[in-house]
C-alpha cells in the first residue's frame, strides 16, 4: 500500500507511470508481516489499540490509536524481533486482560477511559520497582508506544516540521530561533 | 557460416571495453568515449537509471514500514552487510545478499558489495580528500612496500580535472599534509567544531580541524547543469540515490555523459569472468563473460582493457585469467598478484560531550562532518608504529523529549522538544602496512552460482595497527580533554578489516616489474593493453577517502592509454 503511495509521488514528480522494478522487491519485506494475524487476534488487536490510546490519547490533536500505533507495533514485532519477543509481548497482552477482569470483573476495552488509566498507572508503578527480567512488558510497551507515536507521520510533521528537502545548514542557529520555528 | 561467425565476432568487437561501472569504471567510460572510442562497459548487476531506479528516494520517514530498520529475517540471512551503517531499510536494495556472493574468510573479513550500474558510487559518504607527497612518499621513506611510481606532481592536474568535473565542496586551508584542490564553496563546521578547530590550533602547532571536502554540489557550475545535476539540497538521504544529482555518482554524472557521446554500449548482468589473453599476439584480446540471468558465455573484444571491478573483485578477475604465458594470472611474473593487500582501520572512536554553546544548535541538515588530517608521523616518524591516521569530527545537538507519565500528560511531555548537550564524536581512519602475508587467493574448489571460482581472505591486523589504535585512542582523548569536552568514552570495536569499505592492493604499482603488476601509467607491466585503475592499483593506502584518487589516476591513465593506442604502442 504504502509503496503505491510513494510511486504516486514519484510519478507525479517524474510527470509519468512507473512500476516498481523487481529487483527493489527483492528485499522487501512486505511479505513477512503476513504472519501478524497469526501473532494476535482481531480481539487482542482491538485491545492493542485501546492501550495504546491509553497511554497517548486523542486530545486537541489525534492520539496513538488515531495514528496507527497499535499497528505499528504488531509489524515491527512481526518482522523485527525474536519469536521470544513476541511471545512474551502476547503473553503479557492476555496476562494485563486478565489481570483487570479479575478486579473489575470487565475486560480492559469496556472499562472507561479513566479506569484505563488507572490500570496502567497501577501497572506502571509496579514496574517500576521490579528487575526488567521480572516485567518484561510493560516497560517495552510503552517504548515502543512512543517510538510508533514520534515516528508518524502526523507527529513528525505537523509537530516536529520534519523537512524531506531543507535546501540549507545553518550551524550556529540561535536556539530561541529553533524554538519559534 | 563463416561470415556469420566474422559477423558475430565484428559485433562483439569495440574500441576499449571497462570492466566494471562504479566510481572508476564511470571515470574510465566517460574518459575513453570522450576520445572518441566506442566502448563497451561490462557489469555484473542490474542497470539503475539515474532517479527512476532510486525507489525510496522520495519517502519520508513514516512511509517505511519499519522506520528504517531491517527486518530480523533479513538481518539474519544477512549478517555481513548488515554490518554496514549505510544498509538500512531505504537503501539495502542496493547492496548484495551475503548467500548469493560467497567467499571463504581464513581470517574475518567484512566484504561490503554494491552490484549493480554505478556500484558503491550510490552508496559512498562522499568524502574526497586529496593526496600529498608525504603519502606517496611513504614507503620509500619507511621502508615498506614498494616505492610508489608517481608523485603527487604527477596526479595534482589530474586531481583538479576530476574534482571540476564532479563537483567537490571544500575550503582551502593551506596544509601541506592534505592539498587544496580545486573547489566548490565549503559547508560549514557548526560552532562546536569551529571551536574545536580554535582549540586545537592554541594547543598543538601541527593539528587541524577542518570541513571535509566532499562530492557536493554546493555551487553547481556550467559543467554541472550540462550533466543536468542540480545544487545539493541538504536531504541527507544520499545513500537512496539523488534525485538532483547533488552528490557525485557514476549514475548521476559520468555515466549519462558517456552514453551522450554515443560511443557507450552498456551490458548490465554480464558477468566478468576472466581477461582472455592471446599468446600469439602477446596481448589481451578481451574478456570472457557469463550473462548473469541465461549464464551463457560469451567473449567480447577491444585492443584495450580498462579493470574496474572494485579492488577485490580486480584481483579475482586478475587472478582467475591464466593462460600458457601467465599460469598464475594475468600479468602476474612477479608473483605478487593478490598480495599486499591492505585497508583502513576504522576500529576506533573516541566520544564525549559540551556543555557549552547552549544558546545555540544547528538548523537544517549537512551531508558531511569535519576531518582531522593525519598528524602523526607527517613530517618525521616520532612514534613506535609506522605512518598514522587521520579522523572524522563532528558535532551535534541532541534533542529528546521527557518520558514521564501516561496519558494526556505523556502527551504533552512528548511534544515538547527539549535540547540536550552536544555531543562530539570522531572514528579512526588509520593507514595500514601492506603486507605480503595479507592476501587474496581463489579457492582450488569453491564456485559461485555463475561457476566463478570464490576468493579467499586472509588479510588481518598487525602490531602496528594496536599500536595506532591506542595512539588515536589516547591523542584524540586528549584532544577532547583540553578542550574541555566531558563524559570521553574512548572505544575500539575489534570490527575485523572491511567495514571501512577502503581495500586496496593485491595488483599494485612500482617501478618494477619483479616486485609489481602495474606501472607507473596503471599498465600492467607485462601486458600493455590491461589498465587496472580501482583500488587494486594502490601500493600503499593513506590515511584519506581513496576514491578521488581512483578517479584522478583513471582519467590519467584513460588520457595515456588513448595516446599509446594512436602511437600503436599497445
Ligand atoms: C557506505 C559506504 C561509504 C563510503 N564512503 C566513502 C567515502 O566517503 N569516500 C571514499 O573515497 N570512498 C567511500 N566508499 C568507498 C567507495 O564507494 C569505493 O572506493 C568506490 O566505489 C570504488 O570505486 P570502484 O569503481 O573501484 O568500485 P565500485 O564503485 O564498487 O564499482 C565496481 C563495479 O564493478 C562491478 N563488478 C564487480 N565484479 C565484476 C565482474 N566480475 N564483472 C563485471 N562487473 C563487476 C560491480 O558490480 C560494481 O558495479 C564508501 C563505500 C560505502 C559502501
Amino acid at each position: 500500500m504504502k509503496r503505491r503511495t510513494a510511486l504516486k509521488s514519484l510519478a507525479l514528480v517524474l510527470g509519468g507511470t512507473l512500476s516498481l522494478p523487481a529487483w527493489a522487491n527483492a528485499w522487501n519485506a512486505d511479505t513477512l508481516s503476513g504472519n501478524l494475524n497469526q501473532l494476535v487476534s482481531p480481539d487482542q488487536q482491538a485491545l492493542l489499540a485501546e492501550i495504546v490510546e491509553t497511554i497517548i490519547p486523542a486530545t486537541n490533536t489525534p492520539g496513538a490509536k488515531d495514528l496507527g500505533v497499535h499497528r505499528f507495533i504488531l509489524t515491527m514485532l512481526a518482522d523485527c524481533y525474536e519469536k521470544s519477543a513476541q511471545n512474551r509481548f502476547v503473553e503479557g497482552l492476555t496476562e494485563l486482560d486478565e489481570t483487570v477482569k479479575a478486579h473489575y470483573g470487565k475486560s480492559f476495552v469496556t472499562c472507561s477511559p479513566a479506569q484505563r488509566l488507572e490500570i496502567l498507572k497501577a501497572r506502571e508503578e509496579a514496574a517500576k520497582i521490579l528487575p526488567p527480567e521480572k516485567e518484561p512488558f510493560f516497560p517495552f510497551l510503552k517504548n515502543i508506544t512512543i517510538q510508533g507515536y514520534l515516528n508518524s507521520e502526523y507527529v513528525m510533521r505537523e509537530v516536529y516540521k520534519y523537512e524531506l528537502v531543507p535546501g540549507r545548514y545553518n550551524g550556529c542557529f540561535p536556539v530561541t530561533a529553533s524554538a519559534k520555528k | 557460416m563463416a561470415n556469420l561467425n566474422t559477423d558475430s565476432i565484428k559485433n562483439r568487437t569495440y574500441d576499449a571495453i571497462v570492466i566494471g561501472s562504479g566510481i572508476s569504471g564511470g571515470w574510465a567510460a566517460k574518459e575513453l568515449t570522450g576520445k572518441g572510442l566506442k566502448t563497451l562497459v561490462l557489469e555484473r548487476g542490474r542497470d539503475v537509471k539515474h532517479v527512476t531506479d532510486y525507489p525510496t528516494t522520495f519517502k519520508n520517514p513514516w512511509e517505511f514500514e519499519h522506520r528504517g530498520q531491517v527486518p530480523l529475517e533479513i538481518t539474519k540471512a544477512n549478517p555481513i552487510i548488515s554490518r554496514c551503517y549505510a544498509f538500512r531499510e531505504d537503501a539495502m536494495h542496493f547492496f548484495v545478499k551475503d548467500q548469493e556472493h560467497p567467499y571463504v574468510q581464513e581470517k574475518p573479513f567484512d566484504w561490503i558489495r554494491g552490484y549493480q550500474v554505478g556500484g558503491k558510487s550510490l552508496l559512498w559518504a562522499r568524502h574526497t580528500q586529496r593526496w600529498s607527497d608525504f603519502d606517496f612518499e611513504g614507503p620509500a621513506r619507511d621502508g615498506f612496500a614498494v616505492d610508489w611510481p608517481i608523485r603527487y606532481k604527477d596526479i595534482a592536474p589530474w586531481y583538479s580535472y576530476v574534482e571540476k568535473f564532479a563537483g567537490i565542496s571544500g575550503n582551502k586551508d593551506g596544509l601541506p599534509e592534505l592539498p587544496d584542490g580545486d573547489f566548490l564553496p565549503p559547508l560549514e563546521l557548526n560552532c562546536v567544531e569551529k571551536y574545536f578547530k580554535e582549540q586545537v590550533k592554541s594547543k598543538y602547532s601541527d593539528r587541524h580541524v577542518i570541513i571535509s571536502r566532499c562530492a557536493h554540489l554546493t555551487e553547481p557550475q556550467a559543467i554541472h547543469h550540462q550533466q543536468g545535476r542540480g545544487k545539493c539540497q541538504n536531504r541527507v538521504l544520499c545513500q537512496r540515490g539523488c534525485p538532483y544529482g547533488g552528490y557525485f555518482s557514476s549514475n548521476a554524472s559520468t555515466l549519462p555523459w558517456a552514453a551522450k557521446t554515443g560511443n557507450l554500449t552498456m551490458r548490465p548482468q554480464a558477468m566478468v569472468q576472466s581477461i582472455i589473453y592471446d599468446d600469439q599476439k602477446g596481448k589481451a584480446t578481451g574478456v570472457r563473460i557469463i550473462d548473469a540471468i541465461t549464464k551463457e558465455a560469451i567473449e567480447f573484444y577491444a585492443p584495450v582493457i580498462f579493470v574496474n571491478a572494485a579492488a577485490i573483485n580486480t584481483n579475482l578477475i586478475l587472478l582467475n585469467s591464466t593462460s600458457s604465458r601467465f599460469p598464475n594470472g594475468l600479468g602476474n611474473d612477479s608473483g605478487v598478484l593478490g598480495k599486499y593487500v591492505a585497508f583502513h582501520n576504522y576500529r576506533a572512536r573516541v566520544s564525549g560531550s559540551y556543555d557549552g554553546f547552549l544558546d545555540t544548535t544547528t538548523d537544517g541538515r549537512r551531508p558531511t562532518s569535519g576531518y582531522i588530517p593525519r598528524f602523526r608521523n607527517v613530517f618525521k616518524q616520532e612514534t613506535d608504529f609506522l605512518r598514522g591516521y587521520a579522523a572524522g569530527f563532528s558535532a551535534n545537538r541532541g534533542q529528546y523529549q521527557s518520558r514521564t507519565g501516561l496519558g494526556a500528560e505523556l502527551k504533552e511531555n512528548l511534544l515538547i522538544p527539549k535540547l540536550g548537550n552536544w555531543n562530539v564524536g570522531s572514528h579512526m581512519m588509520g593507514e595500514t602496512i601492506p603486507k605480503e602475508t595479507n592476501t587474496l587467493s581463489l579457492d582450488p574448489t569453491l564456485k559461485d552460482e555463475w561457476g566463478i571460482p570464490q576468493l579467499r581472505f586472509n588479510i588481518g591486523y598487525d602490531d602496528n595497527d594496536e599500536k595506532m589504535v591506542k595512539d588515536y585512542l589516547e591523542q584524540i582523548s586528549d584532544m577532547f580533554t583540553k578542550a574541555g569536552f566531558k563524559n570521553i568514552t574512548a572505544s575500539d570495536s575489534k570490527q575485523a578489516p572491511g567495514l571501512d569499505i577502503h581495500e586496496m592492493g593485491g595488483a599494485r604499482m612500482g617501478k618494477d616489474p619483479k616486485t609489481s603488476i602495474l606501472n607507473g601509467w596503471n599498465q600492467m607491466h607485462a601486458c600493455k593493453n590491461v589498465f587496472v585503475t580501482d583500488g587494486a592499483c594502490m601500493t600503499s593506502t593513506a590515511t584519506q577517502n581513496p576514491s578521488l584518487t581512483y578517479m584522478a589516476l583513471t582519467a590519467r591513465a584513460a588520457d595515456y592509454a588513448v595516446k599509446e593506442l594512436k602511437k600503436r604502442n599497445i
